[in-house]
């Protein structure tokens, strides 16, 4: 038994350091920015200024309406994907003869990289709606956000299937069996027996999409950008911009930690809430 | 025991491993200097003069690539960290002021006195930029759909766009910089005193809808929303393709578009002319971007790149790569460029000339095109905001930027 530990100590540990040096140590470094006011040049010193950035933050204009912005698209987008991740799962677990094409058909948007899968569907919103007299998506305020959300679907749904794919394969055959011995049909079967049981894929996938929307980041600049007046900036975006754009590298900062919260909060509320739901078999 | 030799053995492979790693990063060769620099049409073209370089002295010369895109600030974190390239490229103006404290002095360079006036990059009293070319932009015309010589007023411009035939009278385009940036420039340059003019704006003393000029430039702004193809649906290469095939009289534009129209069959002439603002007859010609000098390289390092740029604008070869492989304008006496394309053609005549005004949004709060000037914009093309509305946001942003 120790020398099993040893070993998995062992193996973790690569992973453990780069963990380390690229995630855990600039996370507290940024916390430390957070309190000064510094254009990111070692040769330029950096004020400290306590919790002023925190306080702007909250009188923020811009950054308060992307992050509502925000919130809204994420609420959109975790409901579309989840829902047509789940439907295409229960297609493909059917006896249907195309189904492992299927899947990897349904799974190939998510190899694509979301900057590419901007530029590719920014000349579909764009040029082939202008051709077709719908008009441009990406420079109207709503509509830009309904783009966004159909793009971050067509990636994210084949990619949370996987994960529902998974769990419905694990549902045991008796179960299923005694259902319908005892006479319930497909929708009695499905919400009364299926969902039950497919909590714990629940809690990932909503977690994975949760978090990925509230993140989303290359959808948006390559898909639209910050907009006309900024109505389709995002979260991620607007504190990209103010860093490298402005060089508030302090302020940003402050805009990110808050942010880090706001994620952490929601989805650690989700995965409680979604985790309590599961039931043992 | 067994398991801990096994373990041991792993180790000391992976030691070994990293060992043989660091010991081939950290050769050091006899005189290397490495090139960052954002102008990236040049890039393949450099890499080659780079080769050649070496060939002539035997110090090498590593370029660094880029998309061009996060260019500044990969730049700026190259730096900070004391990992940055000897040699590197910035805009001259707001960013050559920024990174002050990272810029050798280039001035004890040979060809300094011979470069154009007013070209070479001074920051503190000290030349710290080497310009690569100059650019220009403005209105590049379609000769069969307009005469450029009618353009006289913004009157005039007006009612062109309001009577042309063209199937897109004025094309601008949806990227920053071609949808308010350079356009934004005109009314700018032709104050009587520009640099002086824009520290008031920013200080917040005197407003853009007091200013005549840029009246005159938010009534250009309502006649293309008005006449032309909305900007924000337009791409730069759609906006040259149609110019280039003849549906486009005008498009606000800059000699590097050259290359665009190299590869249609074009059958008019062309040329650029000014933004006709308060009867301005010049067109905007600038240093787009410069050579700079890392100060933080070590004193072998500096020397190595300053014989480089002496080599790149004395040598023959160098001269030849700078006028014929990268096609530039030239900035430095006794250079000369007998293959250039029309419109690269007037803006070279225009620097002769000294028929030109100054690139005033070199000077502009860094950030602000992508910010803040263009995202009004759109909203501006996209909305029935008045040109005044317009003019008062994009100075709000300005005043806002500054502080």
């Amino acid at each position: 038994m120790k020398i099993k530990k040893g070993w998995y100590a062992l193996f973790t540990a690569p992973l453990m350091l780069v963990f380390f040096c690229v995630v855990v140590i600039p996370f507290f470094i940024g916390i430390g920015y957070s309190f000064f006011s510094w254009d990111g040049l070692a040769k330029h010193r950096a004020v400290f200024v306590g919790f002023q950035n925190f306080i702007n933050v909250f009188q923020d204009g811009r950054f308060i309406s992307s992050a509502l912005r925000t919130t809204v698209f994420t609420l959109i987008a975790v409901l579309t994907v989840n829902i047509l991740g789940i439907f295409f799962a229960l297609v493909v677990t059917t006896k249907l003869r195309v189904r492992n094409l299927a899947r990897t058909m349904l799974f190939m948007p998510y190899l694509i990289g979301g900057l590419i899968l901007g530029y590719i569907w920014k000349a579909v919103f764009q040029e082939y709606f202008l051709n077709i007299g719908w008009g441009n998506w990406t420079t109207d305020s709503v509509k830009g956000i309904a783009a966004m959300v159909i793009v971050t679907t067509w990636q994210m749904a084949g990619y949370v299937m996987i994960v529902y794919i998974t769990g419905i394969m694990a549902i045991p055959n008796d179960v299923m069996e005694a259902a319908s011995v005892d006479g319930a049909g497909y929708f009695q079967t499905l919400f009364k027996v299926k969902f039950p049981l497919l909590m714990p894929s629940f809690t990932i996938c909503l977690f994975l999409t949760l978090s990925n929307c509230f993140k989303i980041y290359d959808v948006n600049v390559s898909l639209t950008g910050a907009g006309p007046g900024n109505a389709l900036e995002m979260y991620s975006l607007n504190i990209y911009n103010e860093i490298f754009s402005l060089s508030n590298f302090g302020y940003g900062q402050a805009k990110a930690i808050i942010f880090f919260l706001i994620i952490a909060v929601v989805t650690l509320a989700q995965v409680t809430i979604t985790k309590k739901r599961e039931v043992a078999m | 025991m067994k398991m801990g030799k096994k373990v041991l053995g792993l180790t000391m492979a992976l030691a070994t491993v990293a060992a043989l790693g660091l010991t081939g990063c950290g050769k050091e060769d006899s005189g290397k200097i490495t090139i960052f620099q954002s102008k990236t049409e040049i890039m393949s073209d450099l890499n080659a003069l780079a080769k050649a370089y070496t060939e002539e002295t035997g110090v090498e010369v590593e370029v660094w690539e880029t998309t061009g895109d996060n260019y500044y600030s990969d730049l700026k974190t190259g730096l900070s960290t004391e990992a940055g390239a000897t040699l590197f490229s910035l805009q001259p103006g707001a960013e050559s002021v920024e990174l002050a404290d990272y810029l050798a002095d280039l001035g004890d360079l040979s060809f300094v006195g011979k470069i154009g006036a007013g070209m070479a990059d001074e920051v503190n009293g000290k030349i710290v930029g080497i310009p690569y070319t100059v650019e220009g932009f403005g209105l590049i015309y379609d000769k069969d759909l307009v005469d450029p010589a009618s353009l006289n007023s913004t009157q005039a411009l007006l009612d062109f766009m309001a009577n042309s035939t063209a199937d897109n009278a004025l094309g601008l385009s949806q990227e920053d910089y071609f949808l308010i940036a350079h356009i934004l420039n005109a009314p700018f340059a032709v104050q009587s005193n520009p640099e002086g003019y824009l520290k008031d704006v920013l200080a917040g003393s005197t407003r853009l809808a007091d200013n005549e000029a840029f009246q005159e430039f938010a009534q250009i702004m309502e006649g293309i929303r008005a006449n032309c193809t909305n900007p924000v649906d337009i791409t730069y290469d759609n906006n040259c393709g149609d110019f280039a095939t003849g549906k486009t009289a005008l498009i606000h534009q800059g000699n590097w578009a050259s290359g665009m129209f190299a590869d249609y069959d074009v059958t008019f002439d062309m040329g650029i002319t000014a933004v006709p603002i308060q009867g301005n007859n010049k067109i905007s010609v600038s240093v787009p971007i410069a050579w700079y000098l890392n100060a933080d390289a070590s004193e072998k390092e500096q020397k190595l790149a300053k014989d480089f740029l002496e080599w790149l604008y004395t040598s023959k070869t160098g001269v030849d790569y700078l006028m014929n492989k990268f096609n530039f304008i030239p900035v430095v006496d006794g250079m000369e460029n007998t293959n250039l394309d029309p419109v690269n053609t007037s803006v070279s005549n225009a620097v002769i000339s000294g028929n030109t005004i100054p690139w005033v949004m070199s000077d502009w709060p860094a950030g602000i095109v992508s910010t803040d000037l263009a995202p009004i914009t759109k909203e501006f093309f996209t909305s029935d905001m008045t040109g005044t509305e317009l003019l008062d946001k994009l100075n709000d942003a300005f005043v806002a930027a500054a502080n």
